[in-house]
């Protein structure tokens, strides 16, 4: 028996959030989980099991084809957000003596704003009578306007960058941040130049943040459906799409329940790396 | 040298689309390159949209609901998790952070079937347990954070000076963390002010958040209300972050168990 | 000093789950006692502590306060106070809240406290200071404040937690005499847990003396420090030589070995009986004629080239001088073994160099002997072992 708080008495107070773990995550996520075993005959929900939906998934060229694809747009919007949020979080980190805090408040801002707002402003910029369009057209520089720019994975890829970048800066700036400044010192004094010192230095022991911030640009990126809608067309469908649909007109929620499951296991395979490899999930959530 | 050309580009590339709809809110006509003066007259039409300025109040309660439900189970459930011992701590966390990080439509299509399930039927009240579940996290791991930075100490003093389990809460541990709720609420409040895939699946057809009802808009194009609500949001979002700048980071320092400062002179 | 006792632990002893942080302890502290738990760091003076506060609860025994067993009873509702080492001022509140808090949650308003409050701020000479916030005060300022705060409701006894731990020399050596002041002017009982052993000497009335969980001596200053009940507390406390030698006879109080064929008379060797009241590990074993033992002479006792006769004298080499200041340490060999003598600069003769033979003289007196099964409990930091 513990004198600072009774075990008893103490476990009252994980029961508010052990009730809304219940109800809020573990029970939908158990019983999407069983529909994926169910069936539909277009107007109501079979209860049977059945692996029907999985053998689609893995049969269907369609399924696994678009998953392939959105994996590769995934990974390739992951790496955009590193090659322009990382040099960015090494300029503030290190470049920087004074308005260190103000830049980094800048750096991340984007990220409080809406995320439809940042959508509509892409839509705004790519169209057909979008802003790139138009300048280009006035000076003449084109004829037409580009259709190349909108309703493609060309689309979706700007956007989704730009909603990763902020979520791969933090964890990323945290990760500089941490590195006691002497090491620096100590690698020059032994007579590194700073390029030098980088490579073999800070970007090794920033890895854990760039882990971190690859893989949530990565999940971000894999599970969205809302920017191939607006931006995607007909060209730019992910795997997104494809679960959105069954909860739509096609009412195949059992189909819908399958591909979501699917999506489900990606991102927790992904996400235990980044406990294993990458820093905690403090990230964007401690102060 | 080229380091900082290419950071004020990407810096570019970050604000331009921002300004961009910042300064079609105020342009009479949708181009750029015509623009001929400022006006205010699509901002007049958003106060004149009844089901925009509805959109808009809904938004507001459900995010102040979900972020008070969300302090009280995520304070409780932050000091359960740092102060009790039980096996799967880990196991544990990772579930509650699993809404807020998981791509909003797993958590959309789960919460949709949970609640069909029980033959539940889409209202406010669906809305608002979708968005309790990513509010919570939010909450919960901040708080998790102070507690840490806080040290046992405190507490541990507290009750070696006379104070129950309960005047130590009241007393000490609260108003010590009181920062940290404010600034979490902060954040919780302006993810679900925000928050658009779990709100779409759990709304029903006539009770709309802001994001759902915009999300309407853009079916008909891009119409200059758009960017001026757009703008709005954006001067909101703004204020939100600026004052949880001032609660959470160089704050809180003051509350870290402050050993280094221990070896000055008298 | 009044013969009460004031807190009585009773064959208390402290597992955390495989690990034993206090084998057993059992001592009762007196009245107004300044009472010291030295020991290095994982020895479980700090658990101990924390067992007499109601922080932990003890696995076995018992613990009485003013003659009432408090084992059970939550730290809230015992009348001792700790001072933790990083003082733990409450951060959101100012030096005159901090200091009421205990009075506070005996239900007692801040207008009415007011005196007690100022009164106490005097002792520890804070008085001016009571609208000032914890970070705004220094190191010293804010272990001052946090004694007040423990001090206000006149607790049966105070709790020091190595509080002065984070301070720098100067002011540590400054801030003893300040505590030990306080604690003559209030006459409170201290308990103090230390790991220093120069401020145990010089600020305790008695001492225990802890290694990994067993209590190796209880004793005031001088008889720890001139009678060490083990080996450790020898080797721990002062600077202590320690040869190896055999026992030839044992005769009640004192005994004769031989230490490399020289007969060497000792004054103190009550160990050799294997003692039970020493629970420390490997104590228990006696030591029988013929059998090995340790030799041990506080190096300030060694002589090197005596003026006067001394009761033995060893003849060795000078290895090594060390100058420290105040006085010389001198490492001398002899047969196989090393003898180091520290003497005062004043007496210090500048012909002894490296090299040269010198006489080493000691007397029995201050000679103890300690069974050679001690050995492992010394703790020595010599070059090698860093």
């Amino acid at each position: 028996m513990k004198q600072r708080v009774s075990p008893p008495r103490a476990f009252l107070r994980g029961i508010p959030i052990t009730v809304w773990m219940l109800v809020l995550v573990i029970g939908p996520l158990a019983l999407t989980f069983l529909m994926s075993f169910y069936s539909t005959d277009g107007m109501q929900i079979i209860s049977t099991l059945t692996l029907k939906n999985y053998a689609l998934f893995f049969t269907d060229p369609l399924y696994v084809s678009v998953l392939a694809k959105s994996m590769i747009v995934a990974l390739i919007i992951a790496v955009l957000s590193i090659l322009t949020a990382y040099p960015l979080a090494y300029l503030v980190s290190f470049r920087l003596r004074r308005g260190k805090q103000l830049l980094f408040m800048l750096s991340i801002i984007p990220l409080w704003v809406s995320y439809l707002v940042r959508i509509i402003a892409w839509r705004t910029i790519l169209g057909n009578k979008g802003v790139i369009n138009s300048a280009l057209l006035a000076i003449g520089a084109i004829r037409e306007p580009l259709t190349f720019l909108l309703y493609n994975r060309f689309a979706i890829a700007i956007t989704l960058t730009y909603i990763c970048i902020p979520f791969v800066f933090i964890p990323v700036y945290t990760a500089l941040e941490k590195i006691p400044r002497n090491i620096l010192e100590a690698s020059s004094d032994l007579g590194a130049g700073e390029l030098r010192t980088f490579f073999t230095v800070v970007f090794p022991l920033s890895l854990p943040g760039l882990v971190t911030g690859f893989i949530f640009a990565f999940i971000i990126a894999l599970g969205d459906y809302i920017i191939p809608i607006q931006l995607g067309g007909t060209q730019g469908i992910m795997f997104g799409n494809l679960i959105w649909n069954q909860f739509g007109f096609a009412f195949n929620w059992p189909l819908g329940a399958a591909l979501g499951f699917i999506l489900f296991g990606i991102s927790v395979v992904v996400l235990t790396a980044t406990s294993r490899f990458g820093t905690t999930e403090g990230g964007f959530l401690s102060e | 040298m080229g380091l900082k050309i290419y950071g004020a580009l990407i810096f570019l590339f970050l604000y331009f689309p921002l300004a961009i709809v910042l300064i079609f809110s105020f342009s009479p006509t949708k181009t750029l390159v015509g623009m001929q003066g400022i006006t205010l007259k699509w901002y007049e039409e958003l106060f004149r949209d009844r089901g925009l300025l509805t959109a808009f109040l809904h938004t507001v309660l459900i995010g102040l609901g979900a972020v008070t439900i969300a302090i009280v189970l995520g304070v409780s459930g932050a000091f359960f998790v740092t102060r009790v011992h039980f096996p799967g701590k880990g196991v544990f966390r990772t579930l509650v952070l699993l809404p807020y990080i998981l791509p909003g439509i797993i958590m959309g299509i789960s919460l949709l079937i949970f609640i069909r399930n029980f033959g539940i039927k889409l209202s406010w009240f669906t809305v608002l347990l979708g968005h309790v579940s990513f509010t919570v996290p939010i909450v919960m791991f901040q708080i998790m954070s102070r507690i840490a930075r806080m040290g046992p100490n405190y507490q541990s003093a507290a009750m070696d000076l006379g104070a129950n389990p309960a005047q130590t809460f009241l007393y000490v541990t609260l108003p010590m963390i009181r920062t940290a709720i404010i600034g979490a609420a902060l954040l919780a409040f302006t993810v679900s002010f925000d928050e658009i895939v779990i709100s779409f699946f759990l709304t029903g057809s006539a009770w709309m958040t802001l994001p759902v009802y915009i999300y309407g808009m853009l079916r008909f194009g891009l119409s200059p209300k758009v960017y001026a609500i757009s703008t709005i949001i954006l001067g909101l979002s703004l204020i939100l972050i600026i004052f949880m700048a001032r609660y959470t980071g160089r704050s809180a320092d003051v509350y870290r168990a402050g050993k280094k400062e221990a070896g000055e002179a008298a | 000093m009044a013969g009460e006792i004031a807190i009585e632990l009773k064959g208390v002893r402290k597992a955390f789950d495989e690990v034993i942080a206090v084998h057993r302890f059992d001592v009762g502290i007196r009245k107004g006692e300044f009472f010291s738990l030295l020991g290095p760091s994982g020895c479980g003076k700090t658990t101990t502590l924390r067992m007499i506060a109601g922080l932990e609860e003890p696995t076995e025994g018992e613990i009485l306060l003013e003659g009432r067993d408090v084992s059970r009873v939550p730290p809230y509702r015992r009348n001792v106070h700790t001072v933790f080492q990083d003082y733990a001022l409450f951060p959101h509140m100012n030096v005159k809240r901090n200091v009421w808090f205990p009075l506070k949650m005996k239900g007692v308003s801040l207008a009415d406290a007011k005196e007690r409050i100022e009164r106490v701020l005097r002792i520890v000479s804070m008085e001016g200071f009571e609208r000032r916030l914890p970070q705004q005060l220094s190191g010293g300022q804010r272990q001052r404040v946090a004694l007040a705060r423990s001090l206000v409701d006149e607790p049966a006894a105070l709790l020091l937690d190595e509080p002065l731990g984070a301070l720098d020399f100067k002011l540590r050596v400054a801030m003893q005499k300040v505590l030990k002041d306080i604690q003559r002017k209030v006459g409170i009982t201290f308990i103090y847990v230390t790991h220093d052993q120069t401020e145990a000497l010089t600020m305790s009335d008695r001492i225990a003396v802890m290694k990994d969980g067993h209590v190796h001596q209880v004793g005031t200053p001088d008889e720890i420090y001139n009678s060490p009940a083990t080996a450790f507390v020898a080797s721990f406390i002062g600077d202590m030589n320690f040869l190896h030698g055999r026992l030839v006879s044992y005769d009640g109080m004192g005994c004769t070995v031989d230490v490399n064929g020289r007969t060497v008379k000792a004054a103190r060797a009550a160990c050799l009986l294997g003692d039970e009241a020493r629970n420390a590990p490997g104590t228990d074993a006696a030591v029988k004629a013929g059998g090995d033992v340790l030799v041990c002479i506080r190096t300030e006792r060694v002589q090197v080239n005596p003026p006067r006769e001394t009761e033995h004298g060893i003849e060795g080499t000078v290895k090594r001088i060390v100058y420290r200041g105040t006085d010389y340490e001198a490492t001398c060999a002899f047969a196989d073994q090393e003898i180091r003598a520290v003497v005062s600069s004043v007496t210090w003769d500048p012909a002894v160099a490296v090299g040269s033979r010198v006489r080493i003289g000691f007397n029995a007196a201050d000679v103890s002997i300690f069974p050679r099964s001690e050995e492992s409990m010394i703790i020595q930091y010599s070059s090698e072992a860093v």
